[in-house]
């Protein structure tokens, strides 16, 4: 399931955005990343809607009026794919908006999406855990299915702007992230480190992890060490210092 | 194999073949994989890894939540038998780990070091997909036996299509769904555990011991509590009392 041209999904993206950068002569960001997915993986529209803790998602960038609608629809109805992806932690690829499942399933919004021309709605949740950071919706005026290679491409390209939010989140200029660290999210220290920051500073996952990411920055110790000292209780954070 | 034993077995294919319910939750099955692995076969752990489609493995349940094991999966994704497994589709194997430092430079003096001499890796496969890779350990000379190896690779073929038919689908849109799913559940309960870790002063273990305990005494899924955990709005406190003695431990 995974692989077609047997490059790393996640790096093949990163070209493609870096390119289509390049192209342009501007730096890479959320918006280029939505114009590539539109233009590598056949839908009609990309849009990313952010999650700045209020609980009230916003619209950071959508590539057609379609898209926004979509956005603004499932905030105005409080149901939608983008909003169980959020809440579940887990795509949800919807192929036919028209189908009777579908409508049992959101109501509401179902029949509104249709009428604005929607057929299908792919949604992916830019989430590390508990830290959810936003959703990356795909949209296509024809209903059917993701082909599994564009699929294992919307997946890559997610989680290339999840890293792209959490290099905001960390105050770090987008597209300066150091290839050699990446974001070790497949280790499981990283994550038991936040988990235990989170605790000892009182704070919320998310804040948690930008903290361990902006010490690990500070003092340029790759993160996953830095996750190895916190587990093994090397290091600890207090709440009164590391404002950084 | 004696009566009682066929018998536990047929009850175990059974419970990995119902998972035509509504809630159906990939991880919590997961586990459940791993445990009658353990139970059922000669083994001292074992674990399973999905690919997350970004080319990566991550394990999604263990047997124990011990550091070294946990580590044996997470160094999976540079080398080591559920990578090459998941890459050929084939089993993979190793009866003696502690000369097999050439062959996966970080993952056999890691798995040797948390004492595990022999190791077997089978494949999950769907069709012509492999989605992952169940990892069986060792802890005395011979390698993995071959009934074990069998009943392992039968546990994770049925293990497999039950995943798969749990709704009726003819693509994997439903399977994308719920494997991504699972894999960030798994995150959420490492954050959960350094929570409680944080929390109580115990370490990731304990941490997940008393996390599952409470799950499984008050009926709730370990991947919605670990949420709740994680999101700082569960009884920490109630939580580390676990089953023993909560009484006790409540007045304090």
């Amino acid at each position: 399931m995974s692989g077609h041209g047997g490059a790393n999904p996640l790096a093949r993206a990163g070209s493609w955005v870096a390119d289509h950068a390049a192209a342009l002569g501007e730096p890479v960001s959320i918006g280029l990343l939505c114009e590539t997915a539109v233009d590598r993986l056949d839908v009609s529209g990309a849009t990313l809607t952010v999650d700045p803790g209020s609980g009230w998602p916003e619209t950071r960038y959508a590539t057609d009026a379609l898209g926004a609608g979509l956005a603004e629809l499932q905030l105005t109805v409080g149901e939608g794919p983008c909003v169980d992806a959020e809440r579940g932690g887990g795509p949800v690829l919807v192929t036919d908006l028209d189908a009777p499942g579908t409508q049992l399933r959101w109501p509401l919004f179902t029949p509104l999406a249709v009428d604005a021309g929607a057929h299908a709605l792919f949604a992916f949740p830019l989430c590390v855990g508990a830290i959810r950071a936003g959703v990356l919706a795909l949209h296509r005026a024809q209903a059917g299915s993701l082909e599994p290679a564009k699929l294992t491409d919307a997946l890559a390209l997610a989680g290339l702007a999840l890293r792209l939010l959490l290099d905001e989140q960390a105050d770090r200029r987008a597209g300066s992230a150091d290839r050699a660290d990446g974001l070790p999210l497949h280790d499981p220290q990283v994550h038991q480190a936040t988990g235990m920051i989170s605790g000892q500073l009182g704070v919320g996952m998310e804040e948690a992890f930008a903290r361990l990411r902006a010490r690990a920055f500070a003092g340029q110790r790759p993160l996953a060490e830095l996750a190895a000292d916190v587990v093994a209780r090397r290091l600890r954070f207090e709440p009164t210092e590391d404002t950084t | 194999m004696n009566d009682h034993h066929e018998q536990r077995l047929a009850r175990v294919f059974v419970e990995l073949a119902d998972t035509l319910v509504d809630d159906f939750d990939m991880l919590e099955f997961l586990s459940m994989l791993v445990e009658r692995c353990v139970e059922l076969l000669d083994v001292a752990a074992a674990g399973v890894v999905l690919s997350d489609h970004r080319g990566a493995l991550r394990m999604a349940a263990a047997s124990s939540e011990q550091a070294r094991l946990v580590e044996l999966f997470a160094v999976q994704t540079d080398d080591g038998p559920c990578l090459d497994c998941v890459r050929t589709g084939l089993p993979v194997y190793s009866a003696n780990l502690a000369a097999d430092e050439a062959r996966w430079p970080r993952f056999a003096p890691a798995a040797v070091a948390a004492g595990f001499v022999a190791t077997h890796a089978v494949p999950m496969r769907l069709r012509r997909n492999v989605i992952g890779a169940l990892n069986l350990f060792k802890a005395e000379p011979n390698g993995v036996d071959p009934a074990s190896v069998q009943l392992g690779q039968a546990l994770a073929d049925v293990a497999t299509i039950g995943m798969l038919q749990q709704r009726a689908i003819d693509d994997n849109t439903v399977l994308v769904e719920q494997l991504q799913t699972a894999l960030n559940s798994r995150v959420v309960i490492e954050q959960a555990k350094g929570v409680l870790s944080a929390h109580a002063g115990v370490d990731m273990d304990h941490a997940f011991t008393a996390l599952r305990g409470y799950a499984r005494s008050h009926n709730l899924r370990l991947s919605a509590l670990a949420f709740t955990v994680a999101n700082g709005t569960a009884d920490l406190t109630a939580i580390m009392a676990g089953g023993e003695r909560p009484a006790r431990r409540a007045q304090r």
